[in-house]
């Protein structure tokens, strides 16, 4: 097991190393430079190059790299071309209210989806299972932009159920007040594929022979369903969860700039039109450790709920 | 908790009229922005919305008043407009005492009185090679004895020496500052009443030299409590802000000067005790939360929205009113053109559009006649703007509103002139240069949304004048870097005024600047030679002839195809008073107030 | 994305090399009505996108027929609210100062002007007057919302077919010379896709975009670039557990080729898993195009796809304006709907193991 972990560490270097490398090619060698736009609109090429030299951009590209292979392992990623604002603190202030608001969602969509898709697979082939899978099919046709622009336009505004958008100060403030219709938003677009998802491992599960044995020996349905099929469809229900984490840190881009949530997809997408080269690097180093991170304890975890499960 | 205070105030009534009244810490303004800020060092960003924040914080020498029409200059920490020597190389000004820093930790408690040294500090740091500022233009070329400093600290191991004495920007004493110009410089006032020049506390500066942007400290009204970069901003008062009263003395017939005369007159400077500032990057939300009062002031009404709040009259679109539905609930607007031009450039360096051979001119003026200005600027600008016709815009000195720089609309015609230069039609159905080459015009264009509009409109002029075009889409930096390296045919381009004088647009086609302002790429020696006369003289009728010349240069030589200067609404809730859009500054809040319920 | 490349894991099933399977299918397709009554509606939208490319459908889609934002015609006029006339100015007209412009006589090309003027007769053309109304309404430049959907939904087929395409190929080749060959080949693959799936789908996305350009080939290739990996996946699991079974060790044994037994002998076997995957990443990228359309990576000017249209719809409904974001909404969901619904009715008659 300890050895397992070790191996899988020692994995995590050569595909850092990838990451950066595609990072960095992507921007630095490829990406636009953002000398043009920092040196103002009276720009000089002395200007240019005295701001270029400021941001490091006259430095060879293998020199640049060599940075870039520093700050990645001090984890120090110098400061914001934009703001100027050490990387640490930006991102520091902006995944709180990233997670706040897709840490509930996630919580909220795994409470509705998971019995309902457990209920739907129990029915599975019936009425109530078609339907379902309709609506649901019919709510995932329909665009993210489209839920977000008209929700929030009958619901918050026609309608006045919720603010129209906004951040307040304290968790709870922001959790009861402005998160809710962001939230159902989002809602409205994991829902359907979630469900559809969930219910197939709900009914691969209940193919499995020791199901048909169980039936076999007599037991009731409702108890071959608690007993054996919702224990082991969570397996791969706690996987695909532990897998989609990392992903929080990242925000829900659209929801965040519509509902004014100072959050990390609102600065990836302001870091991205301005080629603010720090915070682009930070965020995709931090969230591919993550995802990496994560991986590792996805199968850890599979491990320890099924013993049947060989780790290679 | 208010009733008690109110109680309070009843009580100590006396006393409260011989000390002036801090501004009441409830009266919060929640005002939004449409684009992100970048920070709050003046030296280092030059982007409007940071500098609009600064206004607040920051007091550069002069000012302007606020109700003037057209925009004025006053003194501000400065006890008069500066004496000029006789021969207009040398200026002093004397500082007013008493003036002092907002609280920070890094003056120990102690208050700290603004000098001459910090006026001096504040001009001299834009030429600092260090602090990469790109607003140094102000400063560099201009001062006797600066552009030498910022030599030296531009080479290995240099630094910018500030304790040497220069004759340019030189402190005299503790409150007289004195500046000496190597040519005439006719903008230096208005320099000097920028945000960007604003004096600064060299012991702030250097105590956070990491860290500038988040550190503002300054004389003004305001200083900064809390900064979420692109999100959000929030400015209280600053205790030591001296005592003033607002004493608007508005035009008679200037409607809206008087309305902010009669709310604000006899108030003390400021009234809003904190001023709280949401960026918006989508108009829906922005435009929702003003409409549900949980904005006071809308920055700018966005552009897809003007035709649903505003009723414009499409044959003058100076004339405008709120439409009635908002009216009736007492939203006000306030509205003025911005001091700024767009138009479209061609690139006088290109083989096909660009020189100033007659079959190019010709090329580009029928380009030019066939764009369709008038029905672009109604269905994206929702008649939000007035057509340019002359470089300098109106609201900036040296401005002509009596000439018509571009040819009128006219395909028909435009198709004939393209046939009278040769430029036949070839067997593919497009038009070839005169000795027969096929062409296709790269139409650069920036990505996004309204980019796009812009270029349905093009399109169509292209299709009439049967021009092959190719549209390319990048993003902003490789915009700027293909205008300012001149590998373009058609772009649009804007400029929105530093300081309203005309020398700040005229300088645009002047052949020195390409590679950095003149991103037409043009070129043309009888232009070169009447803006180096004009720039030896001060705005007057004189200069004014030799703009009227320069524009009709332009003109003949189609160098540019017809583009906007628009308009800024801004709205205001009922109970927001005072508040007025301002040529020149970019925020009014520290002249409003609010009217409590 | 990450629900997309999910999704894809669990069709891993076991196969064997099955001719019948297809035939079978078609079978068991035809009696799940819902699939069946999909695959008829997916049919037509197939048609109505070939219709579209050939210019049969909603070419003129261009033509500027209505005034701007002409409103549906079963709507209710509402009047407009206009401002009083204009006072006139004190003084009168002739105190003004006369227009300042180029003269001919300064003009360098004034000559040419003047007879081009005398010439232009041949070039005027009739004004036709602007529709107030249209069936659907009309969008900011007065043109047919419902040509534009018709034309839209056919560009958004076209890329989503294409985007899918191309990622399948990506998908494929990678994992199938990955499982097939095993080894340091298999470690360099692995290596390259654990890269891909380690960089959040967001900023690749839009670090590609940023670095392409626009239009649709950038969104088809970003969309490729960022949708293979799945793909990737599912094929090498099946050509590790494929390429020990006995009819490929007996092609082995009469010298087939390597080639030949990735292509021709194992290929196949999978091609029910790549219809099956081909169908799921074209839905979602018909429906990323949207988002992708939104962030400003669009198509061109002279192009319309239901991402564009959608873009174009938070600046109208605030206005009021709704007919183009319900039409392109309406198309694309029956499209969307119709075609998932017949990727489960797909999935269910191409497994191998139901009966």
């Amino acid at each position: 097991m300890l050895s397992y972990i070790i191996r899988r560490v020692l994995q995590m270097i050569p595909t850092l190393f990838g990451v950066m490398l595609l990072v960095f090619c992507l921007f630095s060698v490829f990406g636009g430079d953002p000398s043009l736009v920092l040196a103002g609109k009276h720009m000089t090429p002395a200007t240019l190059a005295n701001v270029r030299a400021q941001l490091g951009l006259d430095q060879p590209l293998t020199t640049q790299f060599m940075i870039f292979v520093k700050q990645v392992f001090t984890l120090d990623f110098g400061t914001s071309w934009g703001s100027q604002q050490p990387v640490r603190d930006v991102l520091a202030s902006r995944v709180g209210p990233s997670l706040t608001l897709s840490g509930a969602l996630l919580v909220v969509d795994l409470l509705l989806a998971v019995p309902l898709a457990a209920l739907v697979a129990y029915f599975r082939g019936g009425l109530t299972d078609r339907i379902v899978t309709i609506c649901c099919t019919l709510a995932m046709s329909i665009s993210a932009l489209v839920y977000i622009v008209a929700g929030q336009y009958l619901l918050a505004y026609k309608w006045g159920l919720f603010p129209v958008g906004g951040w307040g100060h304290g968790f709870w403030t922001n959790l009861l007040i402005y998160v809710p219709l962001p939230m159902l938003m989002g809602l409205m677009v994991s829902l359907g594929p979630d469900i559809r998802f969930y219910r197939s491992f709900f009914v691969e599960e209940m193919n499995h022979d020791y199901v048909r044995t169980a039936r076999a020996k007599g037991l009731s349905e409702q108890k071959v369903m608690l007993k054996h099929v919702l224990r082991n469809a969570l397996i791969p229900v706690v996987t695909t969860v532990m897998m989609s984490l990392p992903y929080l840190l990242i925000g829900a881009l659209v929801l965040e700039s519509f509902f004014q949530i100072p959050g990390m997809g609102n600065e990836v997408v302001r870091a991205m039109n301005n080629s603010d080269f720090p915070i682009i690097k930070a965020i995709t180093v931090y969230v591919a450790l993550a995802t990496m991170v994560f991986n590792l304890l996805a199968d850890l975890i599979y491990k320890l709920i099924d013993p049947r499960v060989q780790l290679k | 908790m208010n009733m008690y205070k109110a109680a309070l105030a009843a009580l100590l009534g006396v006393s409260a009229l011989t000390a002036h009244a801090d501004p009441d810490p409830d009266k919060v303004l929640r005002a939004s922005f449409n684009a992100p800020e970048t920070g709050y060092d003046p030296a280092k960003v030059s982007d409007v919305y940071s500098h609009g924040v600064g206004e607040n914080i920051f007091e550069p020498l002069l000012t302007y008043d606020y109700v003037a029409r057209p925009a004025k200059l006053i003194p501000n920490v400065v006890t008069a407009l500066p004496e000029v020597s006789a021969d207009g190389s040398t200026y002093i000004f004397h500082l007013r005492h008493g003036i002092y820093f907002s609280p920070d930790p890094i003056f120990k408690g102690v208050k700290r009185e603004l000098t001459a040294a910090d006026a001096a500090y504040g001009l001299k740091r834009l030429a600092d090679p260090a602090v990469a500022s790109p607003s140094n233009y102000l400063v560099l070329g201009h001062f006797v004895g600066v552009d030498e400093l910022a030599d030296a600290a531009g080479k290995t191991g240099g630094k910018f020496d500030y304790d040497k004495v220069v004759e340019g920007i030189k402190a005299v004493d503790r409150y007289t500052l004195q500046l000496k110009v190597k040519t005439p410089y006719p903008g230096l006032q208005y320099i000097l009443a920028m945000p960007h020049t604003s004096p600064q506390a060299r012991e702030v500066i250097e105590g956070y030299a990491s860290n500038t942007p988040a550190h503002p400290v300054g004389t003004g009204p305001y200083m900064l409590q809390d900064w979420k970069p692109g999100v959000k901003t929030v400015l209280i008062y600053n205790p030591n802000f001296r005592h003033e009263v607002f004493n608007f003395q508005p035009a008679a017939d200037d409607a809206e000067g008087q309305r902010v005369a009669k709310e604000m007159n006899g108030k003390t400077y400021p009234q809003i005790g904190r001023i709280e500032v949401t960026v918006f990057t989508e108009e829906q939300p922005m435009w929702l939360q003003f409409k549900s009062q949980q904005l006071d002031e809308l920055y700018g009404v966005p552009q897809p929205l003007i035709r649903g709040v505003l009723t414009i009259d499409p044959n003058n679109p100076r004339r405008a009113k709120i439409k009635d539905e908002y009216a009736k609930i007492g939203l006000k607007l306030s509205r003025a053109l911005d001091p700024e031009i767009t138009y479209f450039s061609f690139n006088g360096k290109d083989p096909i559009l660009g020189g100033l051979g007659k079959p190019q001119i010709a090329l580009r003026r029928a380009i030019a006649m066939s764009f369709d200005e008038q029905s672009a600027m109604r269905d994206i600008r929702r008649n939000n703007a007035v057509r340019v016709e002359y470089i300098t815009p109106p609201g900036v000195q040296g401005h002509n509103p009596h000439f018509r720089m571009f040819f009128p609309y006219n395909r028909p015609q435009a198709q004939a002139l393209l046939d009278q230069f040769g430029y036949k039609i070839g067997a593919d159905g497009y038009r070839t240069t005169p000795d027969g080459k096929p062409f296709t015009i790269d139409f650069l264009s920036n990505e996004g949304a309204i980019g796009r509009q812009w270029d349905e409109y093009w399109q169509e002029a292209f299709d009439v004048l049967k021009l092959r075009v190719s549209f390319r889409h990048v993003a902003f930096n490789d915009l700027l870097k293909a205008m300012r390296s001149c590998t373009y045919g058609i772009t649009g381009a804007a400029w929105i005024a530093d300081y309203p004088d005309g020398d700040n647009f005229q300088m645009l086609m002047w052949s020195k600047n390409i590679g950095a302002e003149n991103v037409s790429c043009y070129s043309s020696p009888r232009y070169d030679k009447l803006y180096e006369q004009s720039q030896q003289l001060h705005a007057g009728p004189e200069r004014d002839k030799l703009y009227d010349a320069m524009n009709k240069v332009v003109s003949e030589d189609s160098a540019w195809a017809p583009g906007e200067t628009r308009f800024r609404n801004r709205m205001m809730q009922p109970w927001v008073l005072g508040d007025e859009v301002h040529p020149i500054f970019q925020t009014s809040w520290r002249f409003t107030d609010i009217q409590k319920k | 994305m990450t629900t997309m490349i999910n999704q894809a894991a669990p069709a891993a099933t076991e196969t064997r090399p099955q001719r019948g399977l297809w035939a079978m299918g078609w079978r068991r397709l035809k009696r799940n009505k819902v699939a069946f009554c999909s695959f008829w509606v997916v049919m037509a939208y197939m048609l109505l996108a070939v219709a579209g490319w050939l210019n049969i459908l909603g070419d003129g889609w261009r033509a500027q027929i209505a005034v701007p934002y002409a409103p549906p015609s079963f709507l209710a006029k509402t009047v407009a609210d206009t401002l009083p006339p204009e006072a006139p100015v004190a003084g009168g007209t002739a105190s003004a100062p006369a227009l300042i412009m180029v003269t001919p006589e300064e003009d360098p090309i004034g000559k040419e002007m003047e007879i081009a003027r005398q010439n232009m007769g041949k070039y005027a053309t009739a004004n036709d007057a602007k529709l107030e109304s249209l069936p659907f309404g009309a969008d900011l430049r007065g043109r047919d919302v419902i040509h534009k959907t018709l034309k839209g939904a056919s560009t958004s087929i076209f890329v989503g077919l294409l985007g899918a395409l191309l990622s399948i190929v990506i998908g494929t080749s990678l994992g199938s010379v990955a499982g097939y060959f095993g080894g340091k080949v298999d470690d360099f693959l692995n290596w390259f896709y654990s890269v891909f799936t380690s960089v959040p789908d967001m900023l690749l996305l839009l670090s590609f975009a940023a670095v392409a350009g626009r239009g649709i080939k950038t969104i088809i290739i970003v969309m490729a670039l960022t949708s293979w990996t799945g793909t990737f996946r599912l094929v090498r699991a099946e050509y590790l557990k494929l390429r020990s079974r006995e009819y490929v060790q007996a092609a082995s044994a009469i010298g087939a080729s390597d080639a030949r037994r990735m292509f021709v002998h194992i290929l196949p076997n999978i091609s029910h898993l790549l219809l099956v995957q081909f169908s799921l990443l074209t839905v979602a990228l018909i429906k990323y195009e949207a988002i992708l359309s939104f962030l400003g990576f669009g198509v061109g000017v002279t192009q319309v796809s239901l991402g564009s249209m959608l873009a174009e719809a938070p600046a109208e409904l605030v206005q009021g304006f709704w007919w183009q974001m319900v039409a392109v909404t309406i198309a694309m969901s029956l499209l969307v709907t119709t075609f998932s619904l017949l990727i489960d009715g797909l999935r269910d008659a191409l497994d191998p193991k139901a009966r």
